[in-house]
């Protein structure tokens, strides 16, 4: 089998040390010129076009490969500053790594500078549903209005208006997480230099009972983390209502606040 | 060495990794990249082994499931 085919990981503007399983894992750091290359040999049967395609359709291949990827990256970013590649980009040959390097080193300085000294943080807020509607009474005051009514009312008209009022529950919770979820934003935002919102995934991919309101990654310089880290538990003491999950994890090599554009 | 994601790499979810490895970072500038119709498939698969464990949970504690 020829390993011929260059997997990249990232690309650091210092010479890397040594990391982890250097020697095991088969990583090789290339330098061009500034930039310093962590990649590896890998073979045409399992990186080619056709060969990606079926592979990264068995999930235990993806996970351990996808892993593999975001480690190394990790390692490395301890050292020096990486701009990290997407899982899955191959080159075919040196030759064509050297000129993706020479047609965007202009933008690769850029990012450089723009990550540079900063941590990516990640900040997932949830919301479960019957906790608020459990106290939907205290959060809107629509709904005390109504449940006042209900209670005031004969049990036909009781009836029809309990029917209103779980219409406007939903409505009252939708209207609920997108304000806290707008104010628990703003606090992080305020720390960060920049932020980028992700897809809310759904239950079926997270496999938990409560809703996905906020999924965000925050771009935060060093000095500043120990007080954006500090948000969750100023949050939970101050504002926080039961029925929100603020979950922060970090630092992640930088993926999300990486534009990579290629000289005009 | 601080805590950071290397020291709790057991804790992330596969998600977790997907979300950040695919699609973010340098991407579509290799001579060979993932499709964007090819993430779509892997998340379909992390959706269906999600769905898979629920269901061998449901098995184990005696729930009925629904096929």
């Amino acid at each position: 089998m020829i390993n011929d085919l260059i997997y990249v990981y990232c690309i650091s503007n210092s010479p890397p040390g040594h990391i982890r399983n250097m020697e095991s894992l088969g990583l090789k750091s290339l330098r061009f010129g500034d930039f310093y290359v962590m990649m590896k040999y890998v073979s045409e049967s399992e990186f080619s076009e056709e060969s990606l395609k079926k592979n990264s359709s068995d999930i235990q291949w993806l996970e351990i490969n996808a892993r593999e990827h975001l480690m190394v990256i990790a390692m490395i970013m301890e050292q020096t500053t990486v701009i990290p590649f997407t899982f899955g980009t191959i080159y075919q040959s040196v030759d064509s790594l050297n000129k993706f390097i020479e047609d965007y080193s202009g933008s690769l300085i850029a990012n450089f500078r723009h990550i540079g000294g900063k941590e990516e943080w990640a900040v997932k807020i949830y919301c479960n549903r019957k906790v608020l509607n459990s106290q939907i009474d205290e959060l809107s005051e629509e709904a005390a209005v109504l449940e006042k009514q209900i209670m005031a009312s004969s049990p036909g008209k009781a009836f029809i208006l309990q029917r209103k009022k779980d219409v406007l529950i939903e409505d009252e919770i939708d209207r609920i997480c997108k304000n806290y979820g707008q104010l628990y934003y703003d606090e992080f935002k305020n720390l960060s230099e920049s932020t980028c919102l992700n897809n809310l995934l759904p239950k079926e991919l997270t496999g938990r009972g409560d809703t996905m309101i906020l999924n965000a990654n925050f771009l935060v310089s060093k000095g500043k983390v120990t007080d954006f880290k500090s948000i969750v538990e100023k949050l939970r003491e101050n504002d926080g209502k039961p029925g929100f999950i603020i979950e922060t994890t970090g630092p992640w090599p930088p993926f999300s606040f990486i534009s990579i554009k290629e000289k005009q | 060495m601080h805590d950071n994601v290397i020291d709790r790499s057991k804790d992330i979810t596969i998600l977790e990794v997907l979300d950040r490895v695919l699609n973010k970072g340098v991407i579509l500038t290799g001579d060979i990249v993932i499709s964007v119709a090819d993430i779509d498939l892997v998340y379909l698969g992390v959706k269906l082994m999600l769905s898979s464990v629920e269901t061998m949970e449901q098995i184990k504690s005696g729930k009925s499931v629904n096929v």
